[in-house]
């Protein structure tokens, strides 16, 4: 079906050729927009003038939402008409680790509604971190006839169910990506559910669910799927079982089996690793020494509740030597995330020293405000070293024992921060404010158990427009604070979960206040008072 | 803001089944014991979210530093994969008794969930607190505080743990016992 034209809009929107900004009609920098594909690309041609907001909107087709809170559906389809995909994101990324109550919100189902009105040839719906139940799935299923492509992370709130509805009705269904969902494992039957003469499938991801799955029907789904290309299993596929799925499609790309590298197998030309810290040091020493392409790595603890309790065998896991020879060897890395139980200052300065390139850089000592283990002293000259040597940083993690010497070197240094999280450091509000203060492109900033207070929330007064969210939780900011900044920020959506006497916990909407014009990311605070 | 109504949150649970604090939409979990609560000055909330399973281990007890349902910062799916306990609901397992000499109050150790005597002898330091846990094959230096783990076999006959291979340990042991060594 064509995109709706702007045939019905009110004339005195269109300008007469002489007052016009731009030399040619609208439609050919319509034509010409087609070609700008990335959403931040799209705001900066909203903002320039009229005329271009007028045809920027009319030919968007892919919308992205980073926090759902931040515009209503009724606005998105009033500004967008010809909307064919949309990613959505909820949830605070903290609610991966239970710090966000049950039931807190992120509800797909307004947003179907609004699309199965405004949209009805929808294709492509990628969700993150939303609710979505079987209901809405089966809503979706049968609201979208043209429905190619569902995604699905970290999503919660629906069951193998709701896959079975999507399964039978989305007859042009071409990629159906399920990934690290909190969903009940009723049955593997859903995928019987795909029809007779059903071959439109392209990727197939359901690497997270727990149960058995038909596996004839998936072998059968696997035959008729010509195109298939991506493909991504659990654990209860045998490798016999796999055999025989390989050879029924011939133009299979990427195959995954959901497992976890449990050994380290150096494998020359691996781009992304991802090992259990039960490899140790000699492990990381044999990556750095075989994998020189490698450009992320991710180590995570094997036993994540190994308290500090002395073993005669010493630490387990992974320590700094580790981190130093994977740096040693994989120059190339500019994606980390490392777990260990002891680091020290001068093992991560030598680490950036060894690869400046570091884009992503997230350290989880994981015993909370654990000193330099060698020199007992804080852990601020290790991130200190991370912003001045990692220009291009644009993700940071940090840990261990951190005054707010940090958060100045983070504020002073770290130019390109986009995303920082913080748990269990710094010691006055000044931490907080060097950062506000200092950092001119952080879009999401996330503190938990910090001794921030209302003098560091409000420091921040003139950035969270251009942000995406703050988190706060464990903190020393109060009721009145909250209530202040959403008084002054009329713009930003404030919300303040709290708990009452009996210990149940509330997410109590302090104030919220949406503008009808918003651009398009806007942001929002959420921000849990610690009393 | 529309609420759809409480669908259950799933649950990846290390049981394999809801736990009874996590089936109700209100559940929350009782205030915690802050006398016998490690907790190295975090303040910690309480929030346990059904989606998460039991915030605390079953097998934990006050002598054991809680399991912290909020840290470190690892999602649940990864966190029950990580920890052995998968979150397939059919998993078997083989829980056996475990008796430390001197102590009355017997453990329980799910002898599935470990791939070996090394992990086997992590867990029982972490259960009983003490570091002087032996096999014969771990070389130590012997002192008459040092802990042997024996087990008793089918045949009724008390044995050093790890003298045969592990699967074949596991097709005869019925219980296990923690002795002192110089009582051997």
């Amino acid at each position: 079906m064509a995109a709706k034209r702007r045939k019905e809009m009110p004339e005195e929107a269109r300008s007469p050729p002489e007052g016009r900004a731009s030399p040619f009609p609208d439609e050919v920098l319509e034509h010409v927009l087609v070609f700008v594909k990335s959403h931040k690309d799209r705001s900066a041609v909203s903002l320039v003038c009229k005329e271009w907001y007028t045809a920027e909107r009319w030919s968007r087709t892919h919308v992205f939402i980073g926090n759902c809170y931040s515009v209503s559906p009724e606005i998105l389809v009033r500004r967008f008409p010809n909307i064919r995909s949309v990613t959505l994101k909820g949830k605070p990324r903290f609610s991966d680790f239970n710090l966000v109550p049950p039931n807190w919100g992120a509800d797909i189902h307004p947003w179907l509604v609004a699309f199965a009105s405004a949209y009805p040839f929808l294709e492509e719906l990628r969700l993150k971190r939303m609710t979505v139940t079987d209901e809405s799935l089966d809503f979706l299923a049968q609201s979208f006839p043209g429905f190619k492509a569902l995604s699905l992370v970290s999503c919660d709130g629906f069951s193998t169910e709701g896959l079975a509805s999507i399964a039978s009705y989305c007859r042009n269904l071409t990629e159906l990506d399920i990934q690290e969902n909190g969903i009940e494992d009723l049955s593997g039957s859903w995928l019987n559910c795909f029809p007779e003469g059903f071959t439109s499938l392209e990727v197939l991801n359901f690497a997270n669910l727990g149960t058995e799955v038909n596996f004839d029907a998936l072998e059968r789904l696997v035959g008729s799927c010509k195109s298939l290309r991506v493909l991504k299993l659990n654990k209860n596929v045998s490798l016999e079982q796999l055999q025989r799925l390989l050879v029924r499609a011939p133009n299979l790309r990427e195959l995954g089996t959901g497992s976890f590298s449990q050994e380290y197998s150096p494998r020359v030309y691996a781009e992304v690793e991802n090992v259990l810290d039960t490899v140790e040091d000699k492990g990381l020493e044999a990556v750095g020494s075989s994998c020189h392409l490698l450009e992320e790595l991710r180590v995570f603890p094997a036993d994540p509740f190994d308290q500090d309790i002395n073993l005669d065998e010493g630490i387990s896991g992974v320590t700094e030597a580790g981190f130093i020879a994977v740096s040693e060897g994989c120059r190339n890395l500019h994606y980390v995330l490392y777990f260990c139980r002891q680091m020290t200052n001068a093992a991560v300065a030598a680490v950036v020293r060894n690869c400046p390139n570091f884009t992503h850089f997230r350290l989880c000592i994981m015993n909370p405000r654990q000193p330099d283990y060698v020199t007992r002293e804080p852990m601020d000259d290790a991130f200190g070293s991370v912003v001045k040597s990692c220009t291009q940083l644009q993700r940071l993690a940090v840990s261990g024992l951190l005054t707010d010497k940090t958060f100045e070197y983070i504020g002073t240094y770290a130019k390109n921060l986009e995303t920082l999280s913080v748990a269990f450091a710094g010691r006055s509000d000044r931490g907080m404010q060097y950062v506000m203060e200092g950092c001119p492109k952080l879009r999401k900033l996330e503190i938990r158990d910090c001794p921030f207070g209302n003098a560091a929330l409000l420091s921040g007064l003139e950035r969270y427009e251009s942000m995406r969210s703050l988190w706060m939780s464990a903190c020393n900011v109060t009721m009145n604070a909250c209530q202040l900044l959403a008084r002054e920020m009329p713009r930003l959506n404030v919300e303040v979960i709290k708990e009452d006497e009996s210990d149940d916990i509330q997410a109590e909407k302090v104030l919220r206040f949406l503008e009808s014009w918003l651009p398009i990311s806007c942001q929002i605070c959420y921000i849990d008072c610690g009393f | 803001m529309i609420r759809q109504g409480d669908s259950p949150s799933s649950s990846i649970d290390s049981s394999g089944h809801p736990c009874p604090s996590s089936t109700s939409s209100v559940s929350r979990p009782t205030k915690k014991d802050l006398s016998t609560d490690l907790r190295l000055g975090i303040i910690s909330r309480t929030i346990s979210s059904a989606s998460s399973g039991s915030r605390y281990d079953s097998s934990s007890s006050a002598a054991i530093r809680e399991h912290r349902s909020d840290w470190p910062p690892i999602k649940p799916l990864l966190r029950s994969t990580l920890t052995g306990k998968g979150a397939r609901p059919l998993q078997a397992t083989f829980f056996v008794k475990v008796y430390m000499e001197g102590i009355p109050i017997g453990r329980k150790v799910d002898l599935f969930a470990h791939q070996g005597y090394d992990e086997l002898i992590r867990t029982l330091r972490r259960m009983f607190r003490t570091t002087n846990i032996i096999c014969p094959d771990v070389a130590q230096v012997s002192s008459n505080k040092a802990h042997v783990l024996t087990y008793e076999d089918k045949e009724g006959d008390w044995m050093m743990v790890g003298d045969v291979p592990w699967e074949m340990f596991l097709t005869s042991v019925k219980r296990l016992k923690i002795t002192r060594a110089d009582k051997c």
